[in-house]
C-alpha cells in the first residue's frame, strides 16, 4: 500500500513508555525498509532510550538525535530522534516509573504541538503506562483523553482496525448499565458521521456503515429492548437523509459475519465496548490499529499495552505498530492536505 | 450399533426440507446414526426437486422393524401439503405441522423409540400461528416432556460450547438478572450437558459482564459482588471452573482450546463470537434435558428458501452432536 500522490506524509511516532516494549518496536517497524516509502517517520522521544532499543533488537540502523525537524533526513538505516532527552539511560525495564510516565507525556504533548502547527501530518502512538502516567504527575488517565484535552477536543471516539475489520463505538469503558444510558439518537448519529468522515480520510470514497443493534436481535420490534426503536433507527433515518451509506440496525450476531466473511460493510459502528472488542481480537490480535476520530489531526496507535512481561527481550511483536504508522500515513495521504 | 436419530424436516416453507434431501442423498447421517426421518413424505419429494437431488426412501409406519440398510425411512405424518405452502412466507398450516411434527418426535424419545432428535430449523413466529403457543422450542420440548429441571440453550461450534446466564432480554436488564442463583444454574447446567456428551470433567470458563471484567470495579461491580463468588461456589461443588474473565478475550483462549464451555452472561457475548468463527458450522442442543435434542444454529433463511442453495454443514453437525450424546448414553 503505497500511498497515491507521491508525497511521503511526515508521521510523527510518539515513543511512549521507555520502560516498555513501545522503544523495541519502533526500531523494528522503521527496520523494514517499505516504512520509508510511503512516509518520512520522525520519532519523538529520548535519544538514549532509542539506542538502547537498537541494540535490544540488534537492528542494523543508527540513531540520529535532532532539537529542529529541519535536522531530520529522513532515510532508511538511520532513525530521526526529536530528542526531549528527559530520561535517564539506565532506566529500568518492566518496571512502573513516574520519570517515564512524565516522559511519555512529554512526547504526547510535543507531537500535539507539532500536529496543530502542521509541522507533521499524523501521530502514531507507541503504548504508555497508565499507572506510570499517574505517577508522573499526569491528571489524565490515557492517550485518549491526553489527546482530547491538549487539542481542545470534546467529542471523539475510537476506531479499532483489525484486518478486515473496522469497528468505531458508541461508549467504550463504561459498565453494561451506564451503557444503556449512552445510547442516544445524537451519540449514535455523530458517530455515523465520524465513521463516514474517517472512512474517507482513509481513501473509501463511499463508505458502506453498518449500525449494529444494541439488544439480541436488535430489540426484535421492541420484544427484548426498546433503544433501537427509541435510539438507534431514528439516527439511522437522519443519517440516510445526509446521503451516507448506512444499514442497519443489524443484529449484533451477524454483522460481522456479513462484513467480515460477505464483505457488506467497510466499518460497524458498535453500541458499547465488548461489541466491538470481541471481533476485534478474535480476528487478530497482533495487527490491530486503533484509531481516534473526531480530533483536528489523525491520530493512530497499537492495540496493546507495554507488555512488561517481555519489555527489553527484542521479542515484541511489532505488527501493530507498523500497521499504525502505515495507516496514519494512508489517512494523511487521502486527507483534505493531500498534496499540500 | 449407531444410535437411531430421529431427524425432522423443519419449516416446511423454509431450508430444512432441502438441506435434509441433501443430506440423505450425499449420506452423511448414516455416518453418525441410524436416522429415521419424521414428517410428510409429499415434503420430501418437493424438497428432493428443489435439492435437484434423487434417492430412494421407504415409507415406515414404526420405528420397530426398520431394515436400517435399506432406504432411508420416514415416518409420514401426512400433516402438510407443500403445495399448499407459499416458499419463504409465515403459515399457520405449516406452522401447526411444523409443531405437530416435533411433537412426535419427543414422543418417540420418551418411548425409547429414537435415542436423539435433531431438528432442522423452524419459524418460531410460525410455531405460534399454528397454535404452539411457546416463546420458544426449547420451553416447548420441557411442556411435552414435563421436564422441571433447569434446561437451556447451548450453542456449539467445532469443540467449543456456550451457555448463558441471560438469553432473550433487553441489554438494560441483564445486569438485573446476574444473579449467584442464576449464574450458578447456567455453569451446572453447561457441566451436566457436557458430562452428558462424553466430556469427563468440562473445563468451564465463565465470562465477565463487563468491559474489562470490570477493572476491579471501575467499569462495574457485578464481578467483585456477583460472577466471582459464583465461580467461587461452583469450584466448591467440584467443577473445573475459572473466572470470570473479559469477555474480549476469552474466546481467544476458548478457541485455542484452553476451555471446553465458556459461560456467558447474555445473548449477543456468545453468539457474537461463535457466529463471526463459523455461521455456517454452528449448532444449539436443549441443554439439560434427558434425552439429546440438536438443532443448526441458523433459521428457516425465507430468503433463499427453496432455491436449493442452502448450506447443509450445521444440520450435519446438529445429528453428530445429537448422536455422540446419544451413543455416550447407552455405553
Amino acid at each position: 500500500m503505497k500511498n497515491n500522490s507521491g508525497r511521503r506524509p511526515l508521521i510523527g511516532i510518539t515513543m511512549g513508555d521507555g520502560a516498555g516494549v513501545g522503544p523495541e518496536i519502533i526500531v523494528k517497524a522503521l527496520t523494514d525498509k517499505e516504512t520509508y516509502d510511503y512516509c518520512r517517520p520522525l520519532i519523538i522521544g529520548d535519544k538514549g532510550i532509542m539506542e538502547r532499543a537498537v541494540s535490544v533488537v540488534k537492528a542494523p540502523v543508527t540513531v540520529s538525535g535532532i532539537s529542529d525537524i529541519s535536522e531530520a533526513r529522513f532515510i532508511f538505516g538511520t532513525l530521526d530522534v526529536l530528542d526531549l532527552a528527559n530520561l535517564p539511560a539506565d532506566l529500568p525495564f518492566s518496571r512502573v516509573d513516574g520519570r517515564a510516565g512524565k516522559a511519555a507525556y512529554e512526547f504526547i504533548e510535543r507531537a500535539v504541538k507539532m500536529a496543530l502547527d502542521g509541522e507533521i501530518d499524523a501521530i502514531a502512538t507507541a503504548p504508555l503506562n497508565k499507572e506510570a502516567l499517574s505517577q508522573g504527575g499526569c491528571k489524565y488517565p490515557g492517550h485518549t483523553e491526553i489527546l482530547a484535552a491538549l487539542s481542545g477536543t470534546k467529542d471523539y471516539a475510537m476506531m479499532l482496525v483489525s484486518g478486515p475489520l473496522k469497528v468505531i463505538h458508541v461508549c467504550t469503558h463504561v459498565s453494561m448499565r451506564k451503557a444503556c444510558d449512552l445510547i442516544t439518537k445524537e451519540r449514535v448519529l455523530r458517530i455515523i458521521k465520524l465513521a463516514g468522515e474517517t472512512l474517507r480520510k482513509m481513501g473509501i470514497t463511499s463508505p458502506r456503515i453498518a449500525v449494529a443493534g444494541f439488544n439480541a436481535h436488535s430489540g426484535e420490534g421492541g420484544l427484548f429492548g426498546t433503544e433501537e426503536i427509541n435510539e438507534i433507527i431514528p439516527a439511522i433515518e437522519e443519517s440516510l437523509k445526509l446521503g451516507l451509506a448506512v444499514t442497519g440496525p443489524v443484529p449484533p450476531d451477524t454483522v460481522f459475519y456479513r462484513a467480515v466473511i460477505k464483505k457488506e460493510f467497510d466499518i460497524v459502528v458498535v453500541m458499547y465496548h465488548d461489541q466491538g472488542h470481541i471481533p476485534i481480537k478474535l480476528l487478530g490480535f497482533e495487527t490491530g490499529v486503533n484509531v481516534t476520530v473526531g480530533l483536528p489531526f489523525i491520530r493512530t496507535s497499537v492495540d496493546h499495552g507495554t507488555a512488561f512481561d517481555i519489555a527489553g527481550k527484542g521479542i515484541a511483536d511489532s505488527r501493530s505498530m507498523s500497521e499504525a504508522i502505515r495507516l496514519a500515513a494512508t489517512m494523511a495521504d487521502a486527507g483534505p492536505d493531500k498534496g499540500k | 450399533m449407531k444410535p437411531v436419530i430421529g431427524v425432522t424436516m423443519g419449516e416446511t416453507a423454509g431450508i430444512g426440507p432441502e438441506i435434509i434431501a441433501k443430506l440423505c442423498a450425499q449420506n452423511r447421517l448414516r455416518p453418525y446414526c441410524r436416522p429415521v426421518l419424521i414428517g410428510d413424505v409429499r415434503v420430501l419429494t418437493a424438497a428432493q426437486k428443489i435439492a435437484k437431488v434423487d434417492f430412494t426412501f421407504r415409507v415406515v409406519d414404526s420405528i420397530d422393524g426398520i431394515e436400517w440398510e435399506g432406504p432411508i425411512p420416514i415416518i409420514d405424518l401426512k400433516n402438510i401439503d407443500p403445495a399448499a405452502v407459499q416458499m419463504g412466507t409465515l403459515d399457520a398450516k405449516s406452522g401447526k405441522a411444523t409443531g405437530d411434527t416435533l411433537v412426535k418426535g419427543l414422543e418417540l424419545l420418551q418411548s425409547g423409540k429414537i435415542e436423539g432428535l435433531t431438528f432442522a430449523p423452524l419459524n418460531k413466529a410460525g410455531l405460534k400461528k399454528g397454535g404452539h403457543e411457546f416463546s420458544d422450542e426449547h420451553k416447548m420440548f420441557a411442556h411435552y416432556l414435563k421436564w422441571d429441571k433447569p434446561f437451556g440453550e447451548i450453542n456449539v461450534l467445532d469443540k467449543l460450547w456456550t451457555s448463558r446466564v441471560t438469553s432473550h432480554i433487553p441489554i438494560s436488564e441483564v445486569a438485573k438478572n446476574l444473579t449467584v442463583d442464576n449464574i450458578l444454574r447456567a455453569v451446572g447446567l453447561a457441566n451436566a450437558t457436557l458430562i452428558r456428551t462424553g466430556y469427563d470433567k468440562p473445563r468451564i470458563a465463565v465470562s465477565a459482564l463487563n468491559p474489562h471484567a470490570g477493572e476491579s470495579g471501575l467499569c462495574g461491580r457485578e464481578e467483585i459482588d456477583i460472577i466471582a463468588p459464583a465461580v467461587q461456589t461452583a469450584a466448591s461443588q467440584g467443577m473445573n471452573v475459572a473466572g470470570p474473565f473479559s469477555a474480549d478475550t476469552v474466546f481467544i483462549n476458548a478457541f485455542k482450546g484452553m476451555y471446553d464451555v465458556v459461560v456467558t452472561m447474555y445473548h449477543d457475548q456468545g453468539q457474537i463470537a461463535m457466529k463471526l468463527m463459523g455461521f455456517q458450522f454452528g449448532v444449539t442442543v436443549t441443554g439439560g434435558m434427558p434425552y439429546p435434542i440438536a438443532t443448526p444454529a441458523h433459521g428457516t433463511a425465507f430468503d433463499i428458501a427453496g432455491r436449493g442453495v442452502a448450506n447443509i454443514d450445521a444440520t450435519e453437525r446438529a445429528v453428530m452432536i445429537a448422536s455422540k450424546m446419544a451413543a455416550f448414553k447407552v455405553k
